[in-house]
């Protein structure tokens, strides 16, 4: 009898293995397309998609989670009756090759969407899911997964997580649907053995060593508990965010979001749920035009103290997986990273 | 631009003027503050506290209109501070002398009034600039579009010859392009007086290969300019157009001449993705395919020719623009219509536009593109232009004076208006950025920008209607109340229908390039009793 | 399914003007297997065809329903399209959602109401419940005293309900800020009308108006001798979903949708309430 919770699969195991996958749910992997970019992508044939498990998908998992724009309800409007329906049902999918980093958001994410009660859009695709993630050997630029604690390995929330061994992938077990699956394909591993142990743990440090930024995130959501961020810090930040929002779309743990009615005929329409980002002047404007929140001196205030102070104060954790996302895509050069360095730096008074 | 975007941020100096960077063009902008981050000064001359203004180190809010006396004085001063770069003026350059004599005849005192900036504001400014031999300039239609334009733009040249920024890595003078092909669109020759590539009309050995590939006759005289045509009135010599892509029934100034002219053509055809402002004016539209809906190519400011894939096939009936021409060369009996791909039409273009003669589908799929000139198919493409000499040969230095806008503020219209792009949400005449929810909600309408001063005599509050009246027209508009424009000075978008602000602006024109004065006209400002 | 973001279709039963801006919207659900209560403070998500949905409190005390009533003041697109329909036009609600005034500790309490304009709405249905409750000797209010400020005499909304509640024993004081010439009455901010009296022992104080109104009778309130937990205020904000999801009606560390819109002042002081401004 083998241990499941642990096994190793050989690389040239790894298409046929995913191949039986994809006869019971959709598959979604990163793939480079032909303009170069790596994303997530619904596989349609394994043998001819170039699979990349060598770069950072450029977008996290969010958007198959919580869409980009999605359809909440159908509505229309006949002699006065005014009536709505909901959208179609999720489908099984099984993501591989997701990130340590976009499992931790997306674990975060059930945290959000689950109070008051389960949003049920989002929890009829997570229930229909199964995240196969991927250990960073090789780190990338901007990444900084090591200081929000969300990586390069996973210590649970997968269902399962491979780690590179060079011609082997150590597979590690997690939540039950990720041991029922070693289970029915176990034809496909083999058992671990000790020299496994030794140069997964191994790959393991040299990963570690590998972050090139240093970023004190841990110091500043403590130091953000007792101090105050003075004023200049807000202004100085908001006078190079250039409201473009791309910190909030491409964070994987930004889950801020409008609904908004698109009309598609004299009586008929969607009601759309779309990326939002908390950072824009409108967020917070109210219909008579009054703003709460003002944007000229605020403008990264929420996004920060939100991800940094409320959540480390509420889960112990701060909202950040450190995936270096919003680094690449500020204009500004104001990202969260600049905010940490800016306020841990700065000295009590 | 005759850098490239990457080079800026490796500059030690960043002469921003007339361009609010971070707002129009925030790729570039990220390159400015990327150099500001390592160290580099940024200088920004603009009327207005910009967002990039705020940034930087020396912001020279001149009065809008005197960019020629701002930029005599820096040089007058890089003279008389020693800080010429002699060798490459006598090397690279002619008539410096003439240049030399003039500057010495300026009175400093006399020109910082004029522009209203303090000299020593000025000083040290020029000092920057000229102290560094990375400076680049980059400069935008705050420069251009006034009836001075050319000769503003030939004064930054000076600027950079006189100190040798020019001809090198890092250093030069870079026009920042607006519309995202407009590059292109140049380049392609959508100009009266130019072939594909710059090639001149009147060359006649280029006329000869272009009529053998045409296999037609090429007209022989210069055609018109935009406002020529759209200004031309209700006799005007044009009788029928074809309007690709362009919104003038918004964007040129004295709209009630435009719409005049439109009224009374014989024929209208526009080709939009929206039912536009001038659309409506026409007898017949054609419904275009959108930039995801077709391939192609777009050139930006850094001539970087780049390929664009289709991500989705047109939606209804739209047709991508190359085929709606295809199709109506065909209908009216042009041979040689019948392109079968992008690709191939990209080959004659490199067959006729030498410096496109590189530039083939399989080359620009790769990395990012080629930046012209690309003479050839084993051309790396050109990162930066003048490395060894200026187009012409040597630089020519041309005296510039100072000539005052052509309309000033006068007891009656005591306000100076200044229009520009308002936004980061919203682009030109917002014919596709007020189709998206989120940036109307993010800029809902037009506002006035008036300095806090201002509304306090007026006694106009934040978020109330004001009227706005030149001698052309009266728009209503809603203040902002600011300390991004000078007492004085007002400042609008031109970007919402509701308020065609260029209704209000001059149509004089910049005698050279044609391009009208949208930078400067007088208003008035009432406040709006509701009753 | 996503029954949460499904609203449940309602009837316009009837229109009441309450000034120039604001109209009273008395609505019914049709489905009337749908199990719907609520708590005075709550609030619902307006439907509006074409329009989206808005954040709307409820001015009508529980014990009205079937019907509930939403006072609704012209501001934006939305509310400019309700105030377009008519009697038998259908709108969509989701909800309740929010925190409510802690009606169930007002028995034996006098109960002081300062509100401003349309924030008369939210206090109303406070108000209402608690006339119903006197009917039961064990809940019933010590007194119940009204402050309403009004910008013009031709502003004060709800004018056929304060006589009703005058009638009915309730103390009301009315000012404007700009007085006409047939207003006899006090002119100048609702924080004027507050003194030793009408906040004695054993008071608890309700407010809802403009942020800058509830932030200055706070303030008196508590110089009056108030308690903090004795003073409760509700929220406006800008709102997507009501359910503490969508972000937008962020205070501090709080969400106005399920942490408020009711707060007492006690809960607000731990936060960096500038934003109140």
């Amino acid at each position: 009898m083998i241990d499941l919770k642990e096994l190793i699969l050989p690389k040239d195991n790894l298409i046929p293995l995913l191949r039986k996958l994809n006869k019971d749910a959709r598959l979604v992997i990163p793939v480079k397309n032909d303009h170069g970019d790596t994303l997530f992508t619904e596989i349609s044939d394994l043998d001819t998609t170039e699979i990349d498990l060598i770069n950072q998908p450029q977008a996290s998992l969010k958007p198959f989670f919580l869409p980009q724009q999605e359809t909440l309800a159908h509505y229309s409007i006949n002699s006065n009756q005014y009536c709505f329906t909901a959208p179609d049902a999720a489908i099984d999918t099984i993501f591989f090759g997701v990130r340590s980093c976009d499992l931790t958001a997306l674990l975060y994410m059930d945290l959000i969407f689950s109070k008051p009660s389960k949003d049920a859009t989002y929890y009829d695709r997570r229930n229909h899911s199964l995240i196969i993630t991927l250990g960073c050997n090789n780190p990338f630029e901007n990444c900084f997964c090591e200081a929000t604690n969300s990586g390069p390995y996973l210590e649970y929330g997968y269902g399962l997580q491979f780690i590179d061994l060079g011609d082997r992938y150590y597979v590690s077990a997690g939540r039950g649907r990720g041991a029922d699956l070693l289970e029915r394909w176990s034809y496909f591993f083999h058992e671990v053995g000790e020299e496994d142990h030794k140069v997964r743990y191994q790959l393991f440090l040299e990963a570690r060593g590998q972050f090139s930024r240093n970023i004190q995130l841990t110091h500043a959501c403590q130091k953000l508990q007792k101090e105050t961020v003075p004023d200049e810090i807000w202004q100085s930040l908001a006078e190079r965010c250039y409201d473009c929002g791309g910190c909030a779309y491409v964070c994987p743990t930004c889950t801020c979001f409008s609904v908004d009615d698109k009309p598609q005929s004299s009586n008929t329409g969607i009601r759309v749920r779309s990326w939002d980002a908390c950072t824009s002047d409108g967020f917070t404007r109210m219909a008579g035009g009054h703003n709460p929140v003002t944007r000229d001196r605020q403008a990264l205030k929420r996004r920060f103290l939100h991800k940094l102070k409320y959540d480390f104060a509420s889960h112990g954790k701060a909202s950040c997986t450190g995936c270096g996302r919003c680094v690449d895509i500020c204009f500004g050069g104001v990202d969260i990273t600049t905010f940490i360095e800016l306020f841990t730096r700065q000295q009590n008074p | 631009m005759t850098n490239s975007i990457a080079e800026l941020e490796e500059a030690d100096v960043l002469l921003i003027t007339g361009s609010n960077t971070t707002t129009t063009h925030p790729q570039i902008g990220r390159n400015i503050l990327k150099a500001v981050d390592h160290g580099a000064k940024l200088l920004v001359i603009d009327p207005r506290r910009t967002d990039i203004a705020r940034q930087a180190h020396i912001h020279l809010a001149l009065r809008p209109g005197t960019d020629i006396a701002l930029i005599n004085a820096m040089m007058r001063i890089i003279l008389d501070e020693n800080l010429a770069d002699d060798l490459f003026i006598s090397m690279r350059t002619e008539n410096f002398i003439q240049l030399r004599d003039f500057l010495h005849r300026l009175d400093l005192k006399e020109l910082a009034k004029i522009t209203e900036i303090d000299l020593e504001t000025i000083r040290k400014a020029a000092c920057i600039y000229a102290r560094s031999s990375k400076s680049v300039i980059c400069y935008c239609l705050g420069v251009t579009q006034h009836t001075c334009g050319t000769d503003n733009v030939q004064a930054v040249a000076n600027l950079a010859m006189l100190t040798g920024n020019v001809e090198k890595k890092h250093s030069g003078v870079d026009p920042l392009r607006g519309q995202n092909n407009v590059q292109g669109a140049c380049d392609m020759a959508a100009l009266p007086a130019v072939l594909p590539g710059y090639q001149s009309l009147e060359d006649p050995t280029v006329r000869a290969r272009f009529q053998s590939v045409w296999q037609r006759e090429l007209p022989r005289k210069t055609g018109r300019s935009l406002t020529e045509m759209t200004h031309a009135g209700k006799d005007g010599p044009i009788k029928a157009m074809f309007i690709m892509g362009e919104n003038p029934a918004l964007s040129d100034p004295h709209l009630n001449r435009v719409e005049e002219t439109l009224i009374n053509l014989d024929f209208l055809a526009v080709s939009d993705i929206f039912l536009t402002e001038t659309a409506q004016f026409a007898n017949v539209v054609f419904p275009a395919a959108s930039f995801a809906e077709k391939g192609g190519t777009i050139t930006n400011s850094e001539r970087r020719v780049q390929l664009c894939r289709r991500a989705i096939p047109p939606i209804h009936n739209c047709r991508p623009d190359s085929e709606i021409i295809m199709e109506l060369g065909h209908r009216m009996g042009c041979p040689g219509m019948d392109f079968n791909s992008d690709a191939e039409i990209m080959e004659e273009i490199s067959l006729l536009a030498p410096i496109y003669g590189g530039m083939h589908y399989d080359r620009l799929a790769e990395n990012h593109g080629l930046q012209w000139p690309c003479p050839d198919r084993h051309h790396p493409g050109t990162e930066f232009l003048h490395k060894y000499y200026f187009a012409r040969g040597k630089g020519q230095f041309t005296i510039t004076r100072h000539q005052e806008p052509s309309e000033k503020a006068t007891k009656k219209f005591p306000f100076t208006l200044v229009t520009g792009r308002g936004s980061y949400h919203h682009y030109h005449t917002a014919t596709m950025t007020r189709n998206s929810i989120r940036l109307v909600r993010e800029y809902p309408q037009a506002k006035l920008e008036i300095h806090k001063d201002d509304c306090e005599k007026l006694n106009i509050g934040d978020g109330e209607m004001v009227e706005l009246h030149s001698k052309r027209g009266t728009v209503q508009i809603c203040a902002q109340v600011t300390d991004r424009v000078k007492p004085g000075t007002v400042f609008s978008s031109f970007h919402f229908f509701e308020v065609p602000i260029n209704q209000l602006t001059v149509d004089v024109m910049d005698p050279k390039s044609k391009c009208p004065e949208f930078k400067v006209c007088a208003v008035a400002i009432k406040k709006v009793h509701h009753d | 399914m996503n029954r949460s973001f499904i609203p449940a279709q309602t009837v316009i039963r009837e229109i009441i003007p309450e000034n120039d801006q604001i109209s009273t919207f008395r609505i019914e659900i049709i489905d009337k297997t749908i199990l719907f209560t609520f708590l005075p403070g709550q609030f619902l998500m307006i439907s509006v065809p074409h329009c989206g949905e808005a954040a709307i409190s409820i001015s009508s005390s529980p014990d009205a329903l079937p019907l509930i009533d939403l006072s609704i003041r012209r501001a934006g697109k939305l509310t400019t399209a309700i105030h377009a329909m008519k009697k038998g036009a259908q709108l969509g609600i989701r909800g309740p959602f929010g925190t409510a005034f802690p009606v169930e500790t007002f028995a034996a309490r006098n109960l002081l109401f300062v509100a401003g304009g349309i924030g008369l709405a939210p206090l109303k249905s406070v108000i209402d419940h608690c006339l119903f409750q006197n009917g039961v000797e064990e809940d019933a209010v010590l007194s119940i005293s009204l402050l309403y400020g009004s910008r013009s005499p031709s502003d004060i909304a709800f004018q056929r309900v304060i006589n009703e509640w005058q009638e009915q024993g309730i103390d009301v004081h009315l000012t404007v800020d700009e007085k006409d010439e047939h207003w006899n009455g006090a002119v100048g901010r609702v924080t004027e009308l507050l003194d030793d009296t009408r906040t004695a022992n054993n008071t608890t104080a309700l407010v809802c108006g403009p942020p800058v109104m509830i932030r200055s009778v706070i303030d008196r309130l508590k110089a009056l001798g108030c308690e903090d937990t004795d003073i409760f205020i509700t929220l406006e904000r800008h709102m997507k979903c009501g359910m503490g999801l969508c972000g937008h009606c962020h205070l501090d560390s709080k969400l106005i949708c399920t942490d408020g819109p009711v707060f007492s002042v006690s809960a607000l002081t731990t936060m960096d309430v500038m934003e109140l401004c």
